[in-house]
C-alpha cells in the first residue's frame, strides 16, 4: 500500500517540457534550403496597353503616323527606316507634349512579320510617349 | 610569483558567447523569407527572347503570366492553355477586381521567331481581357 503511494506522488511532480533544444537547428536547415532552392528571377519589359476593339475613321487614320512592319523591314510613312532612325523619327515628334489622343502611332505589319521585329517597333513607340493602335485588314 | 599566477588565470578564461536568441533569429528570418518569396510560375520553356536596349524594370505586381513558346503553344501561368480565347477569359478572371492599372500588369513573352499571326492574336486577348502588357525581353549585354 505504501509503495503505491509513493509511485502516484512521483508521477504528479513529472514535468511536460517540449524539447526545443534542436529547433534552431532545424529552422537552420530550413534556411538552407530556402537559400539553395532560390531562383532569383529578374526580368525586363516594355508596356504595351492596347487598345481594344475601337475602330477609328479613315479620314483620321490618313492623319496619324504609322509605322509598317514588311517581314523585318521598318516604313516610317512610308520611308524604310533601321531602328536607330526610326527612334529619332519619333522622339523628333516630341509625343510626350502632345494630347493624349494625338500621341497615337498606327502600327501595320505583315503575317510573316516576326515578333523580334515587333518587340522594336513597341519599344520604340512606347519609348516615345506614343500610344499603339494597330492597323487590320478588312476581311 | 605572483605576477606568473595571474598570468595562468588569464589563459583560464572562457569566452562564452551568448547563443540564447540565435534560434529566435533564426526563426525570423525564416518568416522573412516564406513571406517575401513568390513561387515562380513560369516553366522552363523552349523560347528565345528578343535582345533590346529599351527595357526597363516591370512595374509590380504582376497579375498574370503569359508565354508562347517556339512550338506556338501557349501557357497561362505556366498551364498549358488550347487557345487564344481561353487566355482572354483567364485574363479577365485575373484583373476583373483590379482597383486601378498597376494590378492589371500581364506579363508576356514569346519566341523572337514567332509570326505575326501567332502572337498577335495573344496580344489582342490580353488586351480584350482588360490587361496592360508588359513584353519581357532579354537585356543587351555590354562588352
Amino acid at each position: 500500500m505504501k509503495f503505491k503511494h509513493r509511485k502516484k506522488q512521483a508521477k504528479k511532480h513529472r514535468s511536460g517540457e517540449i524539447p526545443t533544444g534542436s529547433f534552431a537547428d532545424i529552422a537552420f536547415l530550413l534556411i538552407i534550403y530556402f537559400l539553395v532552392a532560390t531562383t532569383l528571377v529578374k526580368v525586363k519589359s516594355i508596356t504595351a496597353d492596347l487598345p481594344t476593339g475601337e475602330k477609328q475613321a479613315d479620314a483620321q487614320i490618313d492623319k496619324t503616323p504609322t509605322l509598317m512592319l514588311r517581314d523585318d523591314e521598318m516604313l516610317f510613312n512610308d520611308n524604310p527606316v533601321t531602328l536607330p532612325e526610326l527612334n529619332e523619327r519619333l522622339s523628333a515628334l516630341k509625343l510626350p507634349d502632345k494630347d493624349p489622343g494625338k500621341r497615337i502611332i498606327m502600327l501595320e505589319s505583315t503575317d510573316s512579320t516576326r515578333y523580334e521585329v515587333y518587340f522594336h517597333a513597341l519599344a520604340a513607340i512606347d519609348a516615345a510617349g506614343g500610344v499603339v493602335a494597330l492597323v487590320e485588314e478588312e476581311e | 610569483m605572483s605576477k606568473r599566477r595571474g598570468r595562468n588565470k588569464k589563459k583560464r578564461r572562457q569566452v562564452l558567447i551568448p547563443l540564447a536568441s540565435m534560434g529566435d533569429i533564426v526563426f525570423m528570418l525564416i518568416i522573412f523569407f516564406i513571406l517575401a518569396s513568390e513561387f515562380d510560375k513560369r516553366k522552363n520553356l523552349d523560347l528565345e527572347l528578343t535582345e533590346s536596349d529599351q527595357i526597363d524594370d516591370p512595374d509590380f505586381p504582376i497579375a498574370a503570366r503569359v508565354a508562347m513558346d517556339a512550338e506556338g503553344e501557349l501557357y497561362f501561368d505556366g498551364d498549358l492553355m488550347d487557345s487564344v480565347k481561353s487566355i482572354e477569359y483567364a485574363v479577365k478572371a485575373k484583373v476583373l477586381n483590379a482597383e486601378s492599372d498597376a494590378q492589371r500588369r500581364v506579363e508576356f513573352q514569346a519566341d523572337k521567331d514567332l509570326r505575326k499571326d501567332q502572337f498577335e492574336p495573344v496580344l489582342k486577348a490580353i488586351a480584350e481581357g482588360g490587361g496592360i502588357i508588359e513584353a519581357v525581353a532579354k537585356e543587351i549585354k555590354e562588352d
